[in-house]
């Protein structure tokens, strides 16, 4: 199934997404940078988005795969529940902002605060990422295959990132430490899985919460 | 929230369509920005402001008739001082600069006070006001349009994207953590920004142009030839 968005508005093709059958696929053509495309999925379907998407791109679905044939705009994949969503391009501001679960894959650069707020879904972005990269990240894996900004890591909890490139500088409580045999099993997984072929998992650095800003049960 | 949009057009076969691609680029950023909206027409140095939907004023305005070489935009949503049209963007000031901000600031106050004790008088008491003041301010004591610029990061506390012009220039500046939203595309016939890229999806040839963020307190501009 394919939907013009220059002829159909946004909400109409959600509501069309969201009654298609597990195991199906639409492309959505002409998205000019609209917003909210492919928002709220429930059913494991396929959705193609044939150009460059707007804000939100893949939000808050679940079971879906939304790919984005291009760049995306701010908080693509923000908040995913499971499945995938991934952008072939760049992504703008706070990628997978507050994502619980599922994966995010940027094959560019993302830029500031990506993977801001993480909950528990896989990050990974091919390219750099920019400024404050992981801020206050609570759970899950963020992979960069690039160069991070500054502020990496800032206020981390419990979640983890590796950088496969340089680190500008790292945000206050977070700590390079050394990577673990199970880091370097599921960075080589992550990579294969996705096609980064240019990261070395036994070259990644490891970046984690020194756990001086929080403090589980008593302090 | 507000939306920002301006053009530099380099392609002399270009400029007569000027007012239409302005007015394409604002209907797309009329929603960040609908209580009201203004804009600057370079070189002829013609402000329109008014209250209302944004894409209703530049049909009230024959936006789409206006030809020139740069045009910079502004739509509003206010959260600070009045809906007027004396209120909007865009706050031309000294030699014909013109400037647009998304953000607000937090310490305009001190530095309005700072500029009027320097017998600089001001038009409003918009924050944005005082940004474009500082800047004319500067140049006037000799500081080039990109030292102003950089002096005004100094400065200035808050969130802002920033677009000004003047008439041989078109730069854009965020805060040091880009709190608010910027995109800028090039090419050889056109350089324009917009808070969002639907904005600029509307230009020819965006398909084939350079497409990127700025990055915080990065200076970017552009000079007229």
């Amino acid at each position: 199934m394919d939907i013009d968005l220059s002829t159909t508005d946004v909400r109409t093709t959600n509501a069309a997404l969201r009654a298609l059958p597990a195991g199906t696929t639409a492309r959505l053509v002409n998205p000019a940078g609209k917003h909210n495309l492919a928002v709220g999925l429930t059913e494991p379907i396929t959705v193609e988005i044939d150009g460059t998407a707007g804000y939100y791109a893949g939000g808050l679905g679940k079971n879906a795969t939304v790919l984005v044939r291009g760049t995306a705009g701010w908080g693509a994949g923000e908040n995913l529940m499971s499945g995938l969503v991934q952008v072939d391009g760049d992504a703008s501001q706070s990628l997978a902002a507050s994502a619980h679960g599922g994966t995010i894959v940027v094959r560019g650069d993302a830029s500031l605060r990506a993977g801001i707020s993480l909950k528990g879904a896989t990050v990974l972005v091919g390219g750099d990422v920019g400024d404050h990269c992981g801020f206050m990240a609570q759970a899950g894996t963020i992979l960069i295959g690039g160069d991070a900004g500054r502020g990496l890591g800032d206020s981390l909890y419990e979640a983890v990132i590796y950088v496969a490139g340089k680190i500008k500088d790292l945000g206050a409580d977070a700590r390079i430490e050394d990577l673990t045999a199970e880091d370097v099993e599921l960075i080589a997984d992550l990579a294969k899985r996705h096609g980064f072929d240019h990261i070395d998992p036994e070259n990644v650095k490891r970046v984690a919460s020194a756990k001086q800003l929080y403090h589980w049960g008593s302090p | 929230m507000c939306g920002i949009t301006a053009i530099q057009v380099r392609d002399a076969a270009l400029r007569p369509k000027l007012g239409e691609l302005i007015t394409a680029m604002l209907g797309q950023v009329a929603d960040r920005g609908p209580d009201s909206a203004g804009i600057m027409i370079y070189p002829e140095k013609r402000v329109l402001k008014g209250v209302g939907h944004p894409t209703t004023l530049a049909t009230e305005w024959r936006l789409h008739e206006i030809s020139g070489t740069q045009a910079i935009a502004h739509t509003r949503m206010a959260t600070e001082s009045a809906i007027t049209a004396a209120h909007c963007h865009p706050f031309v000031v000294g030699d014909a600069l013109s400037l647009v901000h998304n953000g607000s600031f937090a310490n305009h106050h001190t530095i309005r006070r700072e500029l009027t004790a320097q017998g600089v008088e001001f038009d409003s008491d918009n924050d944005s006001e005082v940004a474009a003041r500082f800047l004319a301010y500067r140049m006037a004591q000799g500081d080039d349009l990109e030292k102003a610029i950089r002096l005004l990061c100094e400065r200035f506390d808050g969130f802002y994207t920033l677009a000004i012009q003047t008439p041989q220039a078109f730069a854009v500046v965020r805060d040091i953590i880009a709190c608010k939203p910027a995109i800028i595309a090039e090419t050889p016939g056109w350089v324009a920004m917009a808070s969002e890229y639907r904005a600029l999806a509307v230009l020819p040839g965006i398909e084939s142009a350079r497409v990127y963020e700025p990055e915080p307190e990065e200076v970017y501009l552009w000079t007229l030839t």
